[in-house]
């Protein structure tokens, strides 16, 4: 993503920002309440377009501009978000949730492996596969919504601040199962979160962004974690 | 009582389009009566040119109605939807396509009732004492086939799965890779191509006018919200249970009776299970 302006109408959100997310790396988000985190991934989905700037993905040295595709497209490329909100389907059950998101054709035939993998990553999902989404604990959502966005087989996945809600042990088993397949399937993995002692789990870097703008580009976490503005807003210092 | 079982199969034929359209995709399309009429005339149209089964023609003509299904919500969703001013003018849209279908067939072939025909209808079989006609039977036995497809194709397709979806979050759809236009567009189709089969067995069964779509608007949407919105077998059942209650209610007090039921079991209904009978 490169010098990308966006906003909403006439509020401009985004200023000048760019970030780079390389192959296999995941690569923290950090910011406050409002400053722009959900914009900036919506923007990469094609959900909010950008005014100026350029977004692309580079595979195997082709280069695909996703400022001009509509969002369904951009999945199809093999890039799945975890929404803010989670964005369930309330009146399908759990495995209706978890089959849509099997919907890119590349995912359908890697079905039985990756609901395996789900359901044993968090076993809550199988035990009520029959139970309407809307119907299942805040909590349980969030891990459905995880689970319905790896259910794409994604080569690269967007998620937008996965510990809202969640009690801090099942936060830890939502960063591990995606630090799993981050190892295992080579995922690339893009994370908006506030939380920072979350995100540095398994973060290999990360940006911070205040208003809008890029402040900080720690390109580890050891130096994100000395940085005065994670000194000032997270660890409270 | 079984008159009204198998005039059950054939209700669920006729509402399956509505569960569809109005119970699935949120889309308050009034027309679907007009085409059902429309598959009416097709199958008498083939049947007395060509002596073209009616039921057959119905099926053959699926992928005509498909089509005509996938023009019409394409014009309602650029004229109306794209611009988020589906509801009142939506129905006005409907409204005025319920209109054109009737008038034309009107001007066309006449307000005299037509018929079709075929071997089997006067026929009958005796189950055990009772006697079962075919002119009753196979619409039924037909419908029962379109719920079944219906089913399978909602719960066991990933079209059919998006089609669930639509309504209750578009963003979320893309996100899984769907075009919620292009899936709304399939379900529209396949609702007015269920119409094209629905039509023909509702002339196999007796006589049809082009103002026969009247007599049949209020009870597809009864049926529609009493088995629950965009439940397929919840229409099913629905569909039974107003068959069986009109055929009982007209032999005992007369055939003027029968709308006045499917409403008043749909008030009891929705006062006791405000979702429907089977509806999520
Ligand atoms: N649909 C919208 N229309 C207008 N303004 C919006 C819209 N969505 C977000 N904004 C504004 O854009 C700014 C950034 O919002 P954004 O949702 O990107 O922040 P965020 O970093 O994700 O915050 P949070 O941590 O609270 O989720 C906020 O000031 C917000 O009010
Ligand atoms: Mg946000």
């Amino acid at each position: 993503m490169h010098d990308v302006d966006a906003g909403y109408g006439a509020v401009r959100v985004l200023h000048h920002v760019s970030i780079e997310v390389r192959e296999g790396e995941t690569v923290a988000l950090l910011g406050t309440n409002g400053n722009g985190k959900s914009t900036l991934i919506k923007c990469i989905m094609g959900i909010v377009r950008p005014e100026a700037g350029e977004i692309f993905l580079e595979t195997d040295g082709t280069r695909v501009d996703l400022t001009k595709r509509p969002t369904e497209e951009i999945v199809g490329l093999g890039i799945a978000m975890v929404p803010e909100g989670r964005r369930l389907f309330p009146k399908l059950t759990v495995q209706e949730n978890l089959l849509l998101g099997a919907y890119r054709p590349q995912a359908r035939g890697d079905i039985a492996r990756n609901l395996a993998f789900c359901f044993e990553a968090f076993p809550v999902l199988r035990a009520r596969r029959k139970q309407l989404a809307g119907s299942m604990s805040g909590g349980e959502q969030q891990m459905l919504a995880v689970a319905r966005a790896l259910m794409s087989s994604p080569r690269i996945l967007l998620v937008d601040e996965p510990s809202v809600g969640l009690a801090p042990i099942l936060v830890n088993r939502v960063i591990g199962k995606i630090k799993e397949l981050k190892e295992r399937h080579h995922l690339t993995v893009l994370m908006a979160e506030q939380n920072f002692n979350q995100a540095t789990k398994i973060a290999d870097r990360g940006y911070i962004i205040v208003h809008g703008k890029i402040e900080f580009e720690g390109h580890s976490t050891q130096e994100l974690r000395e940085h005065e503005l994670v000194k000032k807003y997270y660890l409270g210092v | 009582m079984v008159a009204g079982l198998l005039l059950g199969g054939f209700y669920a034929a006729v509402s399956l389009g509505v569960s569809l359209i109005f119970g699935l995709l949120d889309i308050a399309n009034i027309a679907q009566p007009a085409f059902v009429i429309l598959g009416s005339y097709a199958a008498y149209v083939m049947n007395r040119s060509f002596g073209l089964d009616a039921i057959l023609t119905g099926l053959l003509f699926t992928p005509v109605f498909y089509v005509l299904g996938a023009v019409v919500y394409r014009l309602y969703y650029e004229s109306f939807e794209r611009r988020g001013e589906e509801s009142l003018r939506g129905l006005v849209f409907f409204f005025g396509v319920l209109f054109i279908i009737e008038v034309s067939l009107s001007l066309k072939y006449g307000v005299d009732y037509r018929l079709v025909e075929a071997a089997y209808i006067g026929k009958s079989i005796d189950l055990g004492g009772v006697g079962i006609a075919f002119r009753l039977l196979v619409p039924c036995l037909v419908g029962l086939a379109m719920t079944l497809a219906l089913h399978l194709f909602l719960s066991r397709t990933f079209y059919g799965r998006a089609v669930m979806a639509v309504s209750q979050d578009r963003l979320a759809l893309r996100l899984m890779g769907a075009d919620p236009v292009r899936i709304k567009t399939i379900a529209f189709g396949v609702g007015i191509a269920a119409a094209s089969l629905a039509g023909a067995l509702l002339i196999t069964i007796a006589p049809v006018v082009p103002s026969t779509d009247r007599d049949y608007i209020g009870r597809m949407f009864a049926i529609t919200v009493l088995g629950g919105m965009g439940s397929i077998a919840g229409t099913l059942v629905a569909a039974v249970i107003l068959g069986v209650a009109e055929s009982l209610m007209s032999t005992f007090f007369g055939p003027s009776w029968s709308l006045a039921v499917s409403f008043g079991i749909l008030l009891v209904a929705l006062a006791v299970r405000p979702a429907g009978l089977l509806g999520r």
